[in-house]
């Protein structure tokens, strides 16, 4: 498994070497090269300190997490970036919150739901306010992306946890009626949607950023332009080294560079699972299961965006797109997913599958 | 608990299974974009990226039906600069303003401007091949100097009606230019320099070469040497007489193409603002409107052989200077009538209530019914811009006195070329064929993308009663008030006209819009000319009949050796040989009015003696012997 992220790493750092031409003073990939370092030195440290294990560790790191959301939202103490209060400025450092409250929520929603006895209701009431709380906090912000995908990590979680099927077709019912209840209550939304359908109509406005990936990722065609043979970089997309880098990627390395990126998802993903499957005890299971959709996820999200599938949002590559926190606090997820799921020997409640 | 892990396992299989189909369908998606679109995407990428300098392709020649160019192409590059290429604006502004002569300040505001690609225009537009030259040899880094034309005109000011002119950025702004401009409109070629989004020149990608294509050469029917003819009379005419307006329009009666045509006032397409719109949006031969007067005795003559209501040798008919119609007293424009004659020197003469005793005969609803098939009161279908229908009485309105006047041309208004068709259908067998100019249009590439036939609307009336009508016609010029077109071994037909303007709704006093139909050869008609002058003074006024007629006989007779019309030798005799002395008794002028003499026909040359409305004097004495051609003077006074 660690193979497999290695080589997401020696190519997340190769494709930051096509920024070189971006920034004037200290290249993009050479900070990112030091954010890594700290990220595996994260990664070391959390996978080795067993005392992470216990539950009452993650209640505590939760509350923290949420006392720091609504921090964000102080004036003063939370900045303003991007049209969004997402920030939290310690000196030169930021970092986003709502990145570390992804991870404390749905571990700590892990361990909720294993709780469970045999004879219990599945659902419960707890367990939406331990999830609602941080994505209304969120939401605050703004920070759609962020929500959405802890949202739909959570709803995997409930899946995995067994929560009745009733319960999913009632939410896809619901959505479905919210979605058409949205539309008919703004008509512009509507409008969004068709943008979204055919951005071509609207290529200056609304349509900009998904027709310019387009124009990025349809010339390179089987094999790409070639290394750091990218045009759309040239100031073209906008953040070609954050939310649009699969875009370059798949305009320097083409059609086979796409599907290799793709599959060494698909081996983080399948990875991360089988990780999961041999997990000892319930709660093991559901936290790394749960994280690793979480990053799965994000990563459907973000090249549903540029390949034109998903309408834009700012969600970033995982381990690729540029951005310190960001990188650090995903090695940091993927520290806990080794911790809980390779861990073999426990002294807790005993072992589910016995 | 195992049961619960088998479940959770099961469930998580599921979550697996949708992100492996969410992984296909990334999968299909970039396949798609990829392979699939990709040349599209390439191509609308390129669009993205690139900054084109255009090299105009030429704007199609207009040519006459031999080829000849009468608008074609002048060389005239034009400047372009990048600013992102070259920071240094004001070395550069110093540079061009040298060359281009201009005002450094606004170069320099052009070149400063925030633009990936600033066209430097007006002062670097078009200019000539030198300067485009010079500035090449400067050697200035972001300069680039684009490929353009302006139009160019051999033949000045010829045609120049018709044709109209191009714009500032080589559109067609008015005539067969506007008309046609995107048949004449070429697609640009260009050189695509591809660069980033701020201007810097993409190092990784060459830049390319985008062929354009030239427009398409319009080819007119018109005959060139022909149309030099034309209007070297009517500016003739326009100067001896001072006239307002004149036009003229020559055909081929057999096919319905034009071979000349002409307005005047003219003027020069290169520097067309210098005329008011209405000289170069009116091409009057298709735009104006007017009273034809006697031109359109022709359709009645027409109308009266195929009704076979008169018998032109052996009928005769007495002209007492006027008729009566429903009380209302019809003069003839002689005005104590032409006395007793045959119904060919009714034609001859020119004679009005000869002809409304033919239209009589017809009657009112079947002469209102050749004269629309004639193609009157309504657009020939030309094609050509600005082609108006003129005006008939409506069929509830047409009664006995409407149906009398128009019998002899008045009430009625029509166009020259609606004219044009009708004669030429009343002497070519009896087709009526619509009228047209383009002849064919011819793709940059040599492909033939129109070519146009003779169209024939319908039969009119049958070549028995058209060789009758060429005959009469005939005698018009050999004996009657057509005889200063006469040329001696050519058959000439034809017809005069003489109409009073109208303006408002009201006859204008004195002023007047003579005309001259006629055509060669007699027997087998292939050139037929209409000419119109429109308010014509002199000191020694003159009748209608003498302005136009002499006009269209030397239009005719240079035409002949032109389109190799044939000369004969039993043409009509001309009543009278040149230089016999002909004389007839002076008519008794006294007590008409200035007004009323104008629309006589006779051929005397008038001078005008004194002020005033009536003419109270004349020399010679009336019933005095005197020369056809003869001056003779009118003392005036009240």
């Amino acid at each position: 498994m660690l193979s497999c992220i290695g080589i997401v790493f020696i190519y997340s750092a190769s494709a930051y070497w096509s920024q070189v031409h971006y920034a004037g003073q200290m290249p993009f990939y050479m900070k990112q090269l030091m954010y890594l370092i700290v990220a595996l030195l994260c990664f070391t440290f959390v996978s080795r300190n067993k005392w992470l294990l216990h539950e009452r560790w993650w209640r505590l790191f939760y509350i923290i997490s949420i006392v720091l959301l609504i921090a964000v939202l102080i004036p003063g103490i939370g900045v303003w970036r991007n049209g969004s209060r997402s920030w939290l400025g310690i000196g030169p450092l930021t970092f986003q919150p709502a990145e570390f409250v992804k991870i404390t929520t749905l571990v700590y929603l892990s361990a909720v739901l294993a709780k469970w006895k045999r004879g219990e209701r599945v659902i419960k009431f707890k367990h939406f306010v331990i999830l609602l709380l941080p994505i209304g906090l969120i939401m605050m912000q703004p920070d759609f992306g962020s929500a959405f995908i802890l949202i739909v990590a959570a709803f995997i979680l409930f899946f995995i946890a067994n929560y009745p099927l009733r319960f999913y077709g009632l939410c896809i019912m619901l959505g479905i009626a919210g979605l058409a209840g949205l539309i008919i209550s703004a008509p512009y939304r509507l409008a969004r949607i068709q943008a979204f359908l055919d951005p071509w109509q609207d290529q200056l406005g609304k349509g900009f950023q998904a027709v310019q990936s387009l124009l990025a990722i349809g010339p390179a065609g089987l094999f790409g332009h070639g290394f750091l043979k990218s045009r759309q970089k040239y100031l073209y997309l906008p953040e070609p080294q954050n939310d649009f880098i699969f875009s370059i990627i798949l305009e320097e390395t083409g059609f086979i560079g796409g599907l290799c990126i793709v599959c060494i998802f698909a081996c983080f993903l399948y990875s991360g699972y089988k990780l999961a499957t041999r997990a000892i005890y319930a709660r093991y299971f559901y936290i790394t299961s749960a994280l690793v959709s979480m990053i799965a996820v994000q990563a459907a999200l973000n090249i549903g965006v540029v390949i034109g599938l998903l309408p834009v949002t700012g969600v970033t590559l995982p381990f690729i797109s540029y951005g310190g926190t960001s990188l650090v606090i995903l090695w940091l997820t993927v520290g806990i997913i080794y911790l809980f799921g390779a861990t073999t020997e426990g002294e807790e409640e005993a072992a589910w599958r016995k | 608990m195992k049961w619960i892990f088998k479940q959770a396992q099961g469930r998580l299989k599921i979550i697996i299974i949708c992100f492996v189909l969410y992984g296909l369908a990334i999968m299909i998606r970039l396949f798609y974009v990829q392979i699939v679109q990709h040349e599209e995407l390439t191509e609308l990428a390129k669009a993205n990226w690139d900054r084109e300098i255009p090299f105009q392709e030429e704007r199609g020649d207009i040519t006459d039906r031999h080829g000849e160019a009468i608008v074609t192409n002048k060389l005239a590059p034009t400047l372009y600069f990048m600013k992102a290429q070259n920071e240094n604006v004001e070395e550069v502004a110093d540079q061009l303003a040298s060359v281009l002569q201009t005002d450094r300040e606004k170069l320099l505001e052009k070149l400063s401007k925030r633009a990936y690609l600033t066209k430097l225009a007006p002062e670097g537009k078009n200019i000539s091949a030198e300067q485009a030259e010079k500035v090449q040899q400067m050697q200035i880094d972001g300069l680039y100097s684009g490929v353009d034309y302006v139009r160019h005109y051999p033949y000045g000011t010829l045609l120049s009606r018709l044709l109209g002119f191009t714009g500032y950025d080589s559109q067609g702004l008015a005539g067969i230019e506007y008309e046609y401009n995107d048949v004449l409109t070429g697609d640009a070629s260009a050189i695509r320099l591809f660069t980033d989004a701020k201007g810097n020149a993409m190092r990784q990608t060459p830049d390319e070469w985008r062929q354009g294509e030239g427009g398409s050469t319009i080819e007119l029917t018109v005959d060139i040497k022909l149309q030099q003819i034309v209007e070297r009379e009517l500016a003739q005419a326009m100067e001896k007489y001072n006239a307002e307006q004149a036009l003229a329009l020559a055909m081929n009666p057999k096919t319905g193409e034009i071979l000349a045509i002409s307005s005047y006032p003219t003027y020069d397409p290169t520097d067309y603002q210098k005329v008011d719109q209405s000289i170069y949006n009116r091409n009057l031969p298709v735009f104006m409107t007017f009273e034809p007067g006697s031109t359109f005795k022709i359709i009645t003559l027409s109308a009266a052989i195929e009704e076979d209501v008169v018998d032109l040798e052996n009928e005769s008919f007495h002209d007492q200077g006027f008729t009566m119609v429903e009380g209302a007293r019809l003069r003839c424009w002689k005005r104590e009538g032409h006395g007793h004659q045959t119904f060919l020197e009714v034609v001859e003469n020119s004679c009005n209530p000869g002809f409304i005793e033919m239209g009589n005969r017809i009657g009112s609803d079947k002469l209102l019914d050749y004269i629309h098939k004639f193609g009157f009161g309504e657009k020939t279908g030309s094609n050509l811009a600005g082609e108006a229908s003129g005006i008939l009485f409506s069929k509830e309105g047409f009664g006995p006195v409407e149906s009398a006047t128009t019998a002899f041309g008045q009430g009625v208004s029509v166009t020259p070329i609606q004219q044009v068709q009708a004669v030429a259908a009343a002497i070519n067998g009896g087709t009526l064929y619509t009228p047209y100019i383009i002849s064919r249009v011819v793709g940059s590439n040599g492909k033939v993308l129109v070519d146009n036939k003779p169209a024939a609307k319908r039969q009119v009336i049958s070549e028995e009663t058209s060789k009758k009508v060429r005959e009469a016609l005939e005698s018009v010029v050999a004996n009657g008030s057509g005889k200063r077109a006469y040329r001696d071994g050519l058959r000439i037909g034809g017809k005069t006209g003489t109409a009073q303007k109208v303006e408002n709704g009201r006859y204008k006093d004195g002023e007047y819009i003579v005309s001259f139909i006629g055509f060669a050869p007699a027997n087998d008609p292939e050139l037929l000319v209409y000419v119109a002058v429109d308010s014509p003074k002199a000191q020694t006024s003159i009748f209608g009949s003498t302005v136009t007629a002499p006009i269209v006989g030397q239009i005719i007779e240079e035409g002949a050796s032109i389109l190799d019309l044939p000369y004969s030798s039993d043409q009509l005799p001309k009543k009278y040989a040149w230089g016999d002395e002909i004389t007839e008794a002076m008519p008794d002028f006294i007590g008409l009015k200035r007004e009323e003499m104008m629309e006589q026909q006779y051929t005397y040359r008038i001078e005008w003696h004194g002020e005033g409305e009536k003419i109270i004097d004349q020399l010679p004495v009336a019933g005095k012997q005197i020369g056809q051609d003869e001056i003779i003077h009118l003392y005036l006074g009240n």
